[in-house]
């Protein structure tokens, strides 16, 4: 009895153990035909980079605003249900513009992004294995992760935080809206708060976050793509645990960062 | 004639694949001659597709070697066999094509990773390719616009991208019409006479061994049950090979079925 409960905690442990050894080699790999190999002149895909700037960054735009502005009428609303009691209003402005920028604007635009383009890479990889187009690839000495990932992740690191700085802005313009449409802050205070209340600080704190969700979002995707095994079943079931994944992932990055920031 | 002439392209010794405790390939070795057309030949769960992968280098054996044109393919550091690779092609069971590209880019991936050839020449060179599998005409399409087996084509269109020296075939044949299947093995043997190309080819099919044969190994449950020309296999008195060859079912109370669960790890 004890004996089997040790054995299946240990198997477990390797297990896991096996898996970030896997995560390991993925990241390395990246990384070196990401900045080592193009230096040596063995090449980096450009064009198909710069394609998947496009399909994350600026397909994902009108979506991410769209939820960014919701969010932020939301938020202005909120405040003022607290605010109001003490005549503080004015101060919807500060609460949005430092939510927005500290933390919801990267943390929306990354689970939306996680949603439709981080499914999509384990989807993509995860096809071509079950189609034997990865062992395709190697065979014909193309390596998949020069060929297939490393232009994936230069993408996701630019077009998550590249998204991210618009939804900030987005979401203070949804909160404006809202104060003055709906709670009847007057524009020019709205305006002088927001100022006041944004401090450099903040922004990079928020843009930080952004870029480690986009690698985050890159290498689960390739990494549960290459995962995937047995058929279009295991296309789906890798899919849905990319996302899951990523999510999970992209929050307990956001919680590190967040402890960080605040003894910083 | 010179003394490399004499040594078999291929040289397979003693060569045993696991995964974990289950023993696919256990001391399998034979020699392909250079120029012939070497079919492995096996049921499911025989193992020949396990083999394949370790002769082109997607898998590694637990012990064994394997020579290919007398070099230790086994023994090579992973950047040495990505460019040994070059002097190999190989045509997948499902052809494998890229299906985000057309079939011209399939053709020239190989090329624009490999060599720095103008984009003129590769363009050339695809369209020479897919007119030696009958293809010409069909550059843009892509894979999922196309059937099976001009899928396949395109596949050994691929595999020859590079000029290779040896080609392997992972069952060229299954899943097409005796027609279309009857033209695949038409071109396996005009590649080789040819390019005077080494072939290897994986199949379950005895109508395609009887066509493109030089030697035929027969696999059963990862050990090799002869190995010989078709006329020699089939006086043998191995009890699987005359079963294979007389496609007689198995008895009941053999446990061929159980060894094909065990290996692939269903039931």
């Amino acid at each position: 009895m004890t004996g089997e409960l040790v054995g299946r905690v240990g198997r477990w442990a390797l297990d896991q153990l096996a898996a970030a050894l896997r995560v390991s080699v993925l990241m390395v790999d990246t990384v070196t035909w990401l900045v080592v190999a193009p230096l040596r002149g063995r090449g980096f895909r450009w064009r198909s980079a710069v394609r998947h700037v496009v399909e994350y960054g600026l397909r994902s735009l009108p979506i991410v605003g769209m939820i960014c502005f919701l969010v932020g009428v939301i938020i202005a609303l909120q405040a003022s249900y607290t605010l109001e009691q003490w005549g503080a209003n004015r101060f919807i402005a500060d609460l949005v513009a430092v939510s927005a920028l500290r933390e919801l604007a990267s943390l929306m635009t990354a689970v939306i992004i996680a949603g439709r383009c981080g499914s999509a890479i384990t989807a993509e990889i995860g096809t071509m294995e079950v189609n034997e187009e990865i062992d395709a690839l190697e065979v014909m000495g193309v390596n998949p992760i020069k060929y297939l990932v490393a232009p994936k992740f230069l993408a996701m690191v630019i077009a998550v935080p590249a998204v991210t700085a618009l939804a900030m802005l987005i979401m203070i313009v949804g909160g404006w809206v809202s104060a003055v449409l709906i709670v009847g802050v007057e524009t020019e205070i709205y305006l002088e708060q927001t100022v006041n209340a944004i401090v450099v600080k903040d922004l990079v704190n928020g843009m930080v976050k952004s870029l480690f969700f986009g690698l985050v979002i890159a290498w689960v995707g390739a990494y549960r793509g290459f995962q995937v095994s047995g058929g279009a079943e295991g296309v789906g079931r890798m899919t849905t645990s990319s996302v899951v994944t990523s999510i999970f992932l992209i929050i307990v990055v956001d919680l590190v960062f967040t402890v960080l920031f605040y003894f910083l | 004639m010179s003394a490399s002439a004499d040594r078999p392209e291929i040289e397979v010794e003693d060569l045993v694949v696991a995964f974990g405790d289950k023993v696919v390939l256990d001391g399998v070795s034979f020699a392909v001659k250079q120029g012939e057309i070497f079919v492995i030949l096996g049921g499911s769960g025989s193992g020949k597709t396990t083999l394949l992968r370790n002769l082109v280098g997607l898998m590694q054996p637990r012990s064994g070697r394997i020579l290919i044109q007398g070099e230790d393919f086994t023994a090579m550091s992973e950047s040495e066999r990505v460019d040994f690779r070059r002097r190999m092609g190989m045509c997948f069971q499902s052809a494998a094509l890229l299906g985000s590209m057309s079939l011209a880019d399939n053709v020239a991936l190989p090329l624009r990773e490999h060599t720095r050839l103008e984009e003129s020449t590769i363009d050339i060179m695809t369209r020479i390719k897919l007119e030696l599998v009958g293809l010409s005409g069909y550059e843009d399409y892509l894979p999922a616009e196309l059937s099976g087996g001009m899928r396949k084509r395109a596949g050994i269109a691929r595999a020859m991208a590079m000029d290779p020296e040896l080609i392997f075939y992972d069952e060229p044949s299954a899943g097409l019409d005796p027609i279309v299947a009857a033209g695949i093995d038409d071109l396996i043997r005009t590649m080789r006479s040819t390019f005077n190309l080494t072939s290897v080819v994986v199949t379950h099919e005895m109508e395609s061994v009887r066509l493109i044969a030089d030697t035929v190994c027969v696999l059963h449950r990862g050990q090799v049950a002869g190995i010989g020309t078709l006329d020699e296999l089939e006086r043998s008195d191995h009890p699987y090979i005359q079963q294979f060859f007389e496609r007689r079912p198995d008895e009941p109370g053999t446990d061929d079925e159980a060894w094909a669960r065990a290996l692939t790890g269903a039931g």
